[in-house]
């Protein structure tokens, strides 16, 4: 068929804006797994190209060899142990050459120890991180129903930061103050934390800081009368978290749902339990762990409103469907599994070891 | 013989593309041709599988029927008949029939001393069933990304589809198809009303004109088309919405991973704007 | 050899403009003395511009509406502190949201949905006046007003969208917001909430006449550009006094699918396949949330929900189990 230069110039003029259109966007082949009957489209779909990046950044660093748990207790050996008392001096030190690799290499012991003296807890990051052992043992023994064996360490969320990179704060509600028009009702904004949907930008505050309900969908095919259902507001709320939920495990709706029927638990995939104890998990982490911190951490480290940083679901996944794609660091650090606690041992007679006076400074690994 | 008053002088022979005078005959009012032959072969073939396959499901119920395509473990490979391999026979016929229809319109066309028109447009048609069924799961690398044949079964993988991609409504081409779509039907609705506004006028009064047609939208909005042009800008209409459906589908998974709200980062990160982090 | 396909108009004849058949008295003068031509559009259709009619009806509904997009405009810039460069980059963002759940059906604060409450009563009056101004031309012309009563139906479902259900519903909140994307995050919540949208059976109509009108125009369209050179598209005269383009047109569509419609009867399928597309929408919108609360339960409820074979192990709520939520 002839076509006129006229044509040709129109079908170039397409072309290229199906090129740029398409530069902004992937290309194939992508990796897609099925994860439902077959034909009902429940799929996640990987781009190998971006699981080449996600596999770098979730290289586990390699553990020590295990300490020597014999020997007498750092409770007893060192001065302000108030957590881990029960593990021998040994551990403790592996344990705190292990915490400054996962949290601060760079900076080195000071980053929470100041000075000589090792007992001093006058550096904010030092009560901060004793509090975060506490939290790491507190998910790791009574999260099962989400961490499984698997559990988290401190570098699941550190990943060798001092602040993790995924965090998040209490968004300011109104930005633009004025009262006569222009209310953004907390949504609108091409906000990171919803992947750039125009969903309320700040689904943490009430559903990973406070307990407020996160089903909409009715259990009941026909309106119950005098009871009043979910609003459409309440339910892109829950949509806003979900977005999040997707983007921080890198998977997609249908990895817990089978979305004919979001609502319904029966016949659905098991993954959707899981996340319904990291919801828990992760209010408690903020409402035991965090905010009470909120004293303690500097004005600097803290958000627009005052508050303290807190955790979300992409804090420890950080675009994997499990932290470090489910490696287990717990079994090379047991301690961190479970709060071991210490009593001090009764006076010792004349044959024990007698007990050391001064805190032994630990030498710091190179 | 099922013929209209005027029908008798337009059967005559010719137009064939396949088989010369072999097919060239009518039954009834359809027109046979060799296209009609494989149609009917294809359609009979495909539709007992249909029923067959249904025989073999847990139900007759016929919102509840379904086919469901192969596991994706599969591949492109052909799946035993019952794990999906039965989806893939009917899907070969209802290409073949569809493809079988375009043709036997073709020489329809022919016959009648017509363009191509409706036979193109209906192959954009085929086209947007072939990239459902074809392109998109052998670009993904499995038959099983097609969709099941099934009334709400085929809904749920719609449904399902599109969670993949977190918020579907975001995928620019799919915008761009929503749009042709609601813009077809009512450019439809106006055109439909239009020539029957001029042919049953006010009571009592005369048909009118092209020009009261023409004046009726120049009033409203300052332009009218003309009658030439309403069937171009419709057939484009429809063709557009049908294009960019077909685009929508074949980019996401293939051409695009995550949810398609985060496509749009390439606008709001131009270097244009001077302001970052975003708001 | 190349063909003309009745695509482009290659070669534009430009005669006398056309002023617009003459309007009987009680109706302004038309605004536009010299239409205007643009080749462009005469690629395509007709090239001439104008003249326009500028009644009472129409200038009301204008200032209206563009009151209503002003100040819908005048709230998305203030949501991003007035700057205009924001502005251009959020605009797809950006919105002007109904009142929160907890107003009800009450005139809410300008900045929490008062003012949505105002565009909202605004483009209504508008677009009401618009529909009057469609009438009353259709009227003065002597034609039938089959353009009015399917523009009613579009006014339908607007209404049922903006007023009728939230009404039902007791609260605005449920109204939809004035924006690009979150209009549609709207549409996805509002199928969220409601229990999938896909299951609701007016729904389903709604989109077979979508399709389907989709279908009928690309038909159509086709048909009348394929017969074009016997004068296809001269629909009026053909109607009356049938030609050999109608002939063909029939037959086309007769050999093919074994029945066929006529020249007038086509614009009538037309007319009703476009037209129930927001009627039944609209009722579909209107039952949800009033009559029904979960499609997908509804349709277990009538067997019309497909059923799966089970693949996943047994689960169940979490929330049952640990006694709460």
């Amino acid at each position: 068929m002839n076509t006129t230069s006229r044509t040709r110039r129109w079908l170039g003029l397409a072309a290229l804006a199906s090129l740029t259109l398409l530069a902004a966007c992937e290309r194939p082949p992508m990796e897609t797994v099925q994860h439902g009957y077959r034909g009902t489209g429940m799929v996640q779909v990987y781009n190998p190209r971006a699981l080449v990046e996600l596999d770098k950044a979730n290289v586990v660093p390699e553990a020590q060899p295990p300490a020597d748990a014999s020997g007498p207790k750092a409770g007893a050996v060192y001065q302000n142990v108030q957590v881990l008392g029960d593990l021998s001096v040994g551990e403790f030190t592996r344990l705190m050459v292990a915490m400054t690799a996962w949290v601060s290499p760079e900076q080195g012991c000071t980053y929470c120890h100041a000075g000589a003296n090792f007992a001093d807890d006058s550096l904010y990051t030092k009560v901060v991180a004793r509090k975060m052992v506490q939290m790491t043992q507190h998910i790791n023994s009574s999260y099962k129903s989400h961490v499984k064996e698997t559990g988290v360490t401190c570098y699941t969320c550190h990943r060798g930061q001092p602040v993790p990179k995924e965090i998040w704060f209490t968004a300011k509600s109104e930005p633009y103050g004025s009262n006569f028009m222009g209310d953004k009702a907390g949504q609108n904004t091409p906000a990171d934390s919803v992947g750039l949907a125009s969903l309320p930008y700040d689904p943490f505050t009430p559903y990973l800081l406070g307990a407020e309900p996160i089903r909409v969908q009715p259990q009941n095919a026909l309106p119950i009368s005098g009871a009043k259902g979910e609003s459409i507001q309440r339910t892109e709320k829950t949509y806003a978290l979900m977005e999040h939920m997707s983007s921080g495990l890198g998977v997609n709706c249908t990895y817990c749902h089978n979305s004919a029927n979001f609502g319904g638990w029966e016949g659905g995939p098991p993954q959707r339990v899981t996340a319904w104890h990291g919801i828990r998990m992760a209010r408690d982490v903020n409402l035991a762990y965090m905010e009470p911190l909120t004293d303690v951490f500097p004005a600097h480290r803290k958000g627009e409103l005052g508050d303290v940083a807190k955790a979300n679901c992409a804090t420890c996944h950080q675009g994997a469907y499990k932290p470090l794609f489910g490696q287990s660091m717990l079994k090379d650090h047991p301690e961190l599994a479970a709060y071991r606690p210490y009593a001090a041992a009764p006076p010792a007679d004349a044959a024990a070891a007698p007990a050391a006076a001064e805190p032994a400074a630990p030498a710091t690994k190179p | 013989m099922a013929m209209l008053n005027f029908e008798k002088k337009y059967r005559v022979r010719g137009g064939t593309l396949v088989g010369g005078d072999l097919f060239d005959f009518w039954v009834g009012p359809f027109y046979v041709g060799f296209f009609g032959v494989t149609t009917l072969f294809f359609t009979l073939l495909g539709t007992a599988m249909i029923l067959w396959g249904a025989s073999q499901g847990p139900t007759w119920n016929l919102w509840q029927i379904s086919i469901a395509p192969p596991d994706l473990s599969y591949g492109l490979r052909f799946a035993p008949l019952m794990e999906g391999g039965l989806w893939q026979l009917i899907t070969v016929c209802a290409l073949g029939a569809f493809g079988s229809w375009a043709l036997r319109e073709v020489e329809i066309c022919r016959k009648l001393g017509m363009g191509y028109h409706v036979p193109v447009a209906f192959s954009v048609a085929i086209l947007a069933y072939f990239t459902l069924v074809v392109v998109r799961p052998v670009l993904l690398g499995a038959w099983g990304h097609g969709f099941p044949y099934g009334i709400f079964s085929h809904l749920d993988w719609v449904s399902n589809v599109g969670y993949q991609y977190l918020h579907f409504h975001y995928n620019p081409a799919h915008m761009l198809a929503v749009s042709f779509f609601f813009a077809t039907t009512f450019a439809l609705s106006l055109h439909g009303a239009l020539v029957l506004s001029a042919t049953n006028p006010a009571p009592g009064t005369e048909v009118k004109t092209p020009e009261h047609e023409d004046t009726f939208f120049r009033d409203i909005i300052g332009y009218s088309v003309g009658t030439l042009g309403i069937h171009r800008l419709g057939l484009f209409l429809a063709l557009a919405a049908v294009l960019f459906s077909a685009l929508c589908i074949v980019i996401s998974g293939p051409f695009w991973s995550r949810g398609w709200p985060e496509w749009w980062g390439w606008w709001l990160n131009l270097p244009i704007w001077s302001q970052w982090p975003l708001t | 050899m190349a063909q003309y396909q009745n695509l482009f108009t290659t070669v534009q004849a430009v005669g006398p403009l056309h002023h617009g058949v003459p309007l009987g008295h009680g109706n302004s003068p038309r605004t536009g003395k010299v239409p205007a031509i643009v080749h462009l559009f005469g690629r395509l259709g007709n090239a001439q511009i104008g003249p326009i009619y500028l009644g009472g009806l129409g200038l009301a509904s204008l200032i209206l509406g563009v009151l209503a997009f002003n100040i819908i405009g005048f709230n998305m810039l203030a949501s991003v502190n007035y700057d205009p460069i924001q502005f251009v980059r959020q605009l797809f963002w950006l919105s002007l949201e109904p009142p929160g759940p907890e107003n009800g059906l009450g005139l809410a604060p300008l900045n929490q949905g008062g003012w949505w409450q105002i565009v909202g009563s605004f483009l209504t009056v508008s677009i009401l006046l618009w529909w009057a101004r469609t009438y009353r031309r259709a009227r003065e012309l002597g034609m039938g007003t089959h353009v009015p009563w399917a523009f009613a139906a579009a006014i339908w479902l607007f209404l049922v969208l903006g007023l009728f259900r939230p009404v039902l519903m007791g609260s605005w909140a449920e109204a939809v917001p004035f924006g690009i994307f979150p209009h549609l995050d709207w549409t996805a919540a509002f199928s969220l909430r409601y229990g999938n949208l896909f299951y609701n059976p007016f729904h389903a109509l709604s989109i077979a006449f979508l399709y389907g009108s989709t279908l009928l125009f690309a038909m159509h369209g086709a048909t009348i550009l394929a017969v074009g050179r016997y004068g296809g598209e001269r629909e009026i005269e053909q109607i009356t006094d049938r030609g050999t383009a109608s002939e063909r047109a029939a037959l086309f569509w007769r050999w093919t699918m074994g029945f066929n419609a006529t020249m007038e009867s086509i614009h009538r399928w037309a007319w009703w396949f476009a037209v129930l597309c927001p009627l039944t929408g609209g009722i579909g919108i209107l039952l949800t949330g009033t009559v029904v609360d979960n499609w997908y339960l509804w349709a277990i409820k009538h067997g019309v929900a497909p059923p799966y074979p089970a693949v996943f192990p047994e689960v169940m709520d979490p929330a049952l189990m640990n006694g709460g939520k």
